[in-house]
């Protein structure tokens, strides 16, 4: 199909218009982030930096505790995301793959596990936390995270799992392949796309999850990025510099983990195999 | 290398019963084919001599062992797909040797036996390309190498040529043919094709409906059809079925006559109980036995509605009065031409009788 050109431009016109409404708040913060206070607070905002300053990165990393929130939060996505994917992984292939009782129901109701608000279960999950004394503790947001991202995880590694051909799995039954290796040297290859999507839909999850870990964490030496952050900002009077520039370093992690992963989001893995 | 033995073997899915209760017996080394329409279950069968399908009842033995509740790989067998089923994350040597490496095999050994497959299928300068990388006919060249690698007892093939086009699909059965000269392993192949089946097969096996409607060699089966199932199954284009009457019988044969039709009398060879007269049968003519009218001794009458010339053979397709339909083949390409009416002669000997139920007389 052909598109006029009056259709193109319209397309293209409102491709940029989105692309511009996601982009200019993450331009406003990080170009802001290196502006001096004054232009960052002046009347009429400036699209391009007029003044250069890295004072407050400097403030950010040596005068406050952001660093510690920042490994505290790098160490909770990353075992978030580790664990999600390690348990996604043979969960959506249990889905997929293994004939046992109640499986379609029990596949139907695991999106469900949406329907309730965290909030709903922070004061139970709490006690229990408290009776098992974990709180305070690293481990509790990642249970917490991995049990959240879970769900939707399997959903979607499954329907990754559902576009590989029945007859490969077969010829490596047929070659002696246990479910383990088949899984691990067939399968696992072959929807690398849906693993780096889990893993960044882990990651991001456990990165900007506030509820859980403003509760579940009680010393200031043990918070994560959004609940110090929260602290800094609003001690005494809102630092805007402080805040832009922690939101870009916030990002940093983030961005590191897309360049890394995003060498897996390849199409046509399967080429080649049953045409 | 392994004979197999079907025994009683039966079906369900659900309440469906797919195949009901096969008896086969397949020698050491044997080509066996199983040809059938569509949706008949022959790939079930295969499924389940490879244990990928489980067996709802009988018994399956390989090389004189009970397999039936065996896994697929202990079974000593090895599959072709019909979709080839390559990795396509691994290269060609890799996929060829993934069994051997599966069962543990030292890396020279692998590596010796990937060679030697890859030079029996001509697959040497491609071994470290992905499938991707290659045409429908190496892939499933690969799919057939890594099938070799093992040497297993029993080759079973699904349809391994269906996805090739027409040309390759000639080329490929060729060289199907030529491993099995050279291995001299068993097979098992399943196909829909009946000219792969007549070309390939030392025995076929003639499936409808999950049953076995008859086993036999290629010409056996030609020759001398069980039914009119597998009389219109095996042959191409298709047998003629034209209805006639019994009008007399004596030592083993019997008088039939279709007097709308043109057809006055022409004794056939029965086998078995001779028919009763009056008896309504179904006269069975393959379109490559009909002969030259003139000097035949019985013939049909019908108009000739479109003659298909293929240069060496000319398909003449006719209606008959009583509203059937037959094809005709000829040597001749001016024999017969549309809107004609014409006489199509016949052979006796070459035609077979059949009751109301498809079973031969
Ligand atoms: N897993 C299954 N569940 C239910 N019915 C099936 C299954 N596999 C095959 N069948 C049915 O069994 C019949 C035989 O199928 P199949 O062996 O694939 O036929 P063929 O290979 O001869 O075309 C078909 O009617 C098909 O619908
Ligand atoms: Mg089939």
């Amino acid at each position: 199909m052909k598109r006029s050109f009056g259709q193109s431009l319209s397309l293209y016109g409102g491709l940029l218009l989105i692309a511009l409404l996601i982009v200019l708040p993450f331009w406003w913060v990080i170009s802001g982030s290196i502006k001096l206070p004054r232009e960052i607070i002046q009347r009429v905002p400036t699209m391009i930096p007029e003044s250069f300053t890295l004072q407050h990165f400097e403030k950010l990393l040596q005068a406050s505790d952001f660093p510690v929130y920042l490994i505290n939060s790098i160490i909770v996505a990353s075992f978030s995301m580790a664990f999600t994917v390690l348990l996604a992984l043979p969960a959506a292939y249990a889905f997929f793959r293994m004939e046992f009782p109640g499986r379609n129901a029990l596949y139907r109701t695991i999106l469900l596990a949406y329907a309730f608000p965290g909030v709903v279960v922070l004061i139970p999950l709490y006690g229990l936390f408290a009776k098992v004394g974990l709180i305070d503790s690293p481990v509790a947001l990642v249970i917490v995270n991995v049990a959240f991202a879970l769900p939707f995880s399997i959903w979607m590694m499954r329907s990754f799992l559902a576009t590989i051909p029945r007859e490969i799995e077969e010829a490596a039954v047929v070659d002696g392949a246990p479910t383990t290796t088949i899984l691990v040297r067939i399968l696992m290859p072959l929807i690398a796309p849906g693993i780096a999507s889990v893993a960044i839909f882990a990651f991001i999850s456990s990165w900007t999850e506030y509820l859980f870990a403003s509760v579940l964490i009680v010393s200031d030496a043990r918070r994560t990025i959004p609940v110090g952050f929260a602290g800094i900002i609003g001690q005494y009077q809102i630092d805007w510099g402080l805040l832009l520039a922690g939101a870009t370093a916030a990002i940093i992690p983030v961005v590191i983990l897309f360049a890394l992963v995003g060498r897996w989001f390849v199409s046509g893995l399967t080429d080649g195999a049953v045409k | 290398m392994a004979g197999l033995s079907l025994q009683k073997v039966k079906k369900r899915f659900g309440e469906t019963e797919v195949i009901g209760g096969v008896d086969l017996d397949v020698k050491d080394g044997e080509f066996v084919v199983f040809v059938g329409p569509s949706g008949c279950g022959k790939s079930t069968l295969l499924r389940m001599i490879a244990g990928l399908e489980t067996t709802s009842d009988g018994r399956i033995e390989i090389g004189g062992r009970d397999v039936t509740g065996e896994d697929p790989a202990k079974r000593g067998i090895a599959m072709v797909f019909q979709t080839y089923a390559l990795y396509p994350h691994m290269t060609v040597a890799t996929n060829m040797g993934f069994p051997l490496e599966m069962a543990k095999r030292p890396k020279e050994e692998i590596d010796r036996k990937v060679a030697e497959a890859a030079k029996i299928l001509h697959l040497e300068p491609y071994l470290q390309r992905k499938p991707r990388e290659l045409s429908g006919g190496q892939r499933q060249r690969v799919a057939i190498g890594r099938a070799i690698v093992r040497q297993p007892g029993v080759f079973l093939f699904d349809e391994p040529l269906s996805n090739l086009d027409a040309e390759l699909r000639v080329q490929m059965r060729i060289e199907i043919a030529r491993l099995h000269q050279e291995l001299g392993t068993t097979m098992i192949y399943v196909t829909h094709d009946q000219v792969e089946a007549m070309t390939l097969a030392s025995r076929i096996v003639v499936l409808r409906a999950g049953r076995i409607e008859q086993v036999g060699a290629p010409l056996e089966l030609y020759e001398n059809p069980d039914n009119s199932f597998v009389a219109g199954f095996i042959g191409s284009p298709r047998m003629n079925f034209v209805p006639v009457t019994v009008v007399g019988v004596e030592g083993g044969k019997a008088m039939v006559a279709a007097p709308k039709l043109g057809l006055t009398g022409m004794a056939v060879a029965t086998r078995g109980a001779a028919p009763k007269l009056g008896t309504a049968v179904n006269l069975g003519i393959r379109p490559e036995h009909f002969v030259a009218a003139d000097g035949a001794t019985s013939a049909l009458s019908g108009k000739v509605t479109l003659v298909e010339r293929l240069g060496g053979v000319t398909y003449a397709h006719a209606q008959l009065p009583e509203g059937g339909t037959i094809t005709v083949e000829s040597r001749d390409a001016r024999s017969f031409n549309a809107g004609d009416g014409a006489r199509f002669g016949l052979d006796g000997s070459r035609a077979f009788l059949f009751d109301q139920d498809g079973k031969r007389i």
